[in-house]
């Protein structure tokens, strides 16, 4: 240690050198999103473009607080967070409850059929959703389901077959012993499963709920295709990509960007909290382990 | 098991028993799934051989394969100089000193469809037109396929640095692996709205500031206008998008190289390159197959991006079977398009399956 030889120390500031290059090419586009938040519109149109909000006119820095307060007066943006949280919600909810019985049965009941049956659902997860857009439409208007229910159905087609995944995986992992010192007790399969092992797959729950949730908030094709005639009914990332000022007639990307701050930052707390979570699920198809 | 079930009636009823409830528990996802999944894609396929028109009374017939054939029809023509009536002779461009041809449209067809120009080439001489009954579909694929390749290649390479950094000890490491969700956690929708006004045509836009500063560009590169850059600009934003995903899948897979390995390697000592190269890739192998097929799979059906940047001014083929169906109400035209990117995605897929199924249990 205490003589560092002269490659030893230009290996180290290479290394950080590529560090602050990779926290930069991650962080700043979300920089630029803050930055460009806190600007009014005639310093969103100054040019050179300021990598900190500065007044046009002194050049001492001057940041807004009024794109914020546009996009909370915006009735299209709060109608869409509202939205947005019911479908997400819901469509965590449903997924995690009928994902449950199927992994259940999946991973701890013995019948025949359930390699097919694991590996049918398995497939579904890289199944297109644009290959069904024309067909799922027409069976939603069939149904005559109104856009709210029609996204939290179709949202099943990406949610649930994940779920399914990895929560048999989780199940199959639960020692036998539990479900047969249970049975001998007198308890049926059915109890077993919602008494004693539902409970020990929490961990399982949160994680495929946590990733279901952040899907269903993310989807956007099927909910800019069913909300087209029904206006009210859309999620925020087809508001914010529809996006139009309530005054100005160009894009106002001030406030733009002030709604897309706003709904990353309780997404980003979801995900910073909940990071080694977020991250086994996430890694859960791709390493065996 | 048939015989020793036989033999123990108690059992057997048991096993009666387990096998209803296993069914009864799979009916919900079964029947979910039929509804949006294969019932929906079977009517995909049977609507894409009719012209049945999107939310319209209009009487519906079947077509066969001619959606198909609209969608996909190539021509190749030969394209004649302009001849100076004078002389005879082939014009020249005075300008250049090249022949002058005749304009496109007069030699590609134009009935039933007309035809529209893909590209020119040369070949011994004679001049050749590439054209297609539906040029922006041949373009949505042949774009679809470069976006694919190049971010998945681009992807895995830099997402593979930002894992090995990750991977080794430093002061705020853990922060970095925070640092590495948030391009993730970021919606699609508004990560495509904040890279389009960063891509913004004047020096309102920071990459033409960026650009300017180092030289690359005079300020006013139009990126998502300009056809040159479209496609660079759609590629930016996905690598920025998706490489923290890659990272992560990788980073899972280095930490379950055991430590002796390297140590080993240490003790015979290998330089860290040769160790890269001789136990980190070799041992990485299947990780880096999933994750390039989970990646591949995603690229290819990418919509959110094309629909919001790029809008109808270029097209992926999701964005194209997409405005097809609510711009153009062609559910017919539309649904074809959907079958190709499925058959395509398919094909993606069974080799996800026989990648995957050298490790099953």
């Amino acid at each position: 240690m205490k003589s560092l030889s002269l490659s030893k120390i230009l290996g180290r500031i290479l290394f950080w050198l590529i560090v602050i290059i990779i926290g930069f090419f991650l962080l700043f586009p979300f920089y630029w999103a803050i930055n460009s938040s806190l600007k009014s519109e005639a310093q969103l149109q100054m040019t050179p473009t300021t990598f900190i909000p500065r007044d046009p006119e002194t050049q001492e820095i001057a940041a807004t607080m009024m794109n914020y307060l546009a996009v909370f007066r915006n009735e299209k943006f709060l109608t869409g967070l509202k939205n947005s949280t019911i479908v997400a919600l819901t469509t965590t909810l449903l997924a995690l409850t009928i994902g449950s019985f199927t992994a259940f049965a999946l991973g701890k009941l013995r019948f025949r059929g359930r390699t097919p049956s694991l590996y049918l659902i398995l497939s579904m997860t890289m199944f297109p959703q644009v290959a069904v857009l024309t067909g799922l439409y027409a069976v939603i208007r069939t149904l005559d389901m109104t856009a709210i229910p029609s996204m939290i159905f179709s949202y099943m087609l990406f949610t649930l077959p994940f779920t399914v995944w990895v929560l048999t995986a989780f199940f199959k992992g639960l020692p036998d012993e539990i479900m047969q010192s249970a049975q001998v007790d007198g308890a049926t399969p059915f109890q077993t499963f919602w008494m004693i092992l539902l409970p020990l797959t929490l961990p399982a729950l949160v994680t495929t709920g946590l990733l279901a949730f952040i899907n269903a908030w993310n989807e956007y094709l099927f909910a800019l295709t069913f909300t087209t005639i029904e206006v009210d009914a859309r999620t925020v990332p087809v508001a914010i990509a529809l996006f139009t000022g309530e005054v100005s007639y160009q894009e106002p990307f001030g406030e733009i960007m002030a709604a897309a701050v706003l709904v990353t930052i309780p997404l980003l707390l979801l995900v910073l909290i909940f990071q080694r979570r977020i991250v086994a699920g996430l890694t859960a198809g791709a390493v065996k382990g | 098991m048939a015989s020793l079930r036989k033999k123990i009636p108690r059992v057997s009823q048991l096993q009666k028993q387990e096998e209803r409830l296993a069914l009864l528990l799979l009916l919900p996802t079964f029947i979910i799934l039929i509804a949006i999944a294969f019932y929906p894609l079977g009517s995909v396929f049977y609507t894409s051989l009719t012209d049945r028109v999107f939310a319209s009374a209009q009487p519906v017939s079947f077509v066969g394969l001619d959606n198909y054939k609209n969608l996909l029809s190539l021509t190749i023509k030969e394209l004649p100089p302009k001849i100076d009536e004078g002389t005879g002779e082939p014009l020249i461009d005075p300008e250049t000193g090249d022949i002058e041809y005749e304009s496109s449209v007069s030699v590609l067809p134009r009935d039933p469809v007309r035809f529209r120009e893909l590209t020119q080439f040369s070949l011994l001489g004679t001049r050749y037109i590439l054209g297609a009954s539906d040029r922006d579909f041949i373009w949505s694929i042949w774009d679809t396929l470069v976006f694919v390749v190049i971010t998945v290649i681009l992807e895995l390479i830099l997402g593979m640095i930002i894992a090995l950094v990750v991977n080794t000890r430093f002061p705020g490491r853990g922060m970095m692996r925070a640092i590495m969700l948030v391009p993730w956690a970021i919606l699609t929708a508004v990560s495509s709205r904040m890279w389009e006004y960063m891509l913004n045509p004047t020096r309102t836009g920071v990459i033409n500031v960026i650009f300017q500063m180092l030289g690359l560009g005079d300020g006013q590169t139009p990126f998502l206008v300009d056809p040159q850059y479209q496609l660079k600009a759609m590629i930016a934003i996905d690598v920025w998008k998706t490489t923290s995903f890659m990272a992560l899948l990788l980073l899972a897979g280095l930490q379950l190289i055991p430590k002796e390995l390297y140590e080993a390697a240490e003790v015979d000592g290998a330089s860290k390159v040769r160790q890269f190269f001789a136990i980190t890739l070799p041992m990485l192998r299947p990780v880096i197959a999933v994750a390039l097929v989970f990646r591949t799979l995603d690229a290819v059906r990418v919509f959110d991006l094309f629909q919001i940047v790029l809008q109808q001014t270029r097209y992926s083929m999701a964005s194209f079977a997409y405005y097809q169906l609510i711009g153009s109400q062609k559910m017919g035209y539309s649904s074809a398009a959907s079958v190709i990117i499925f058959l395509i995605i398919t094909i993606f897929a069974i080799w996800y399956i026989r990648m995957l199924g050298v490790e099953q249990e």
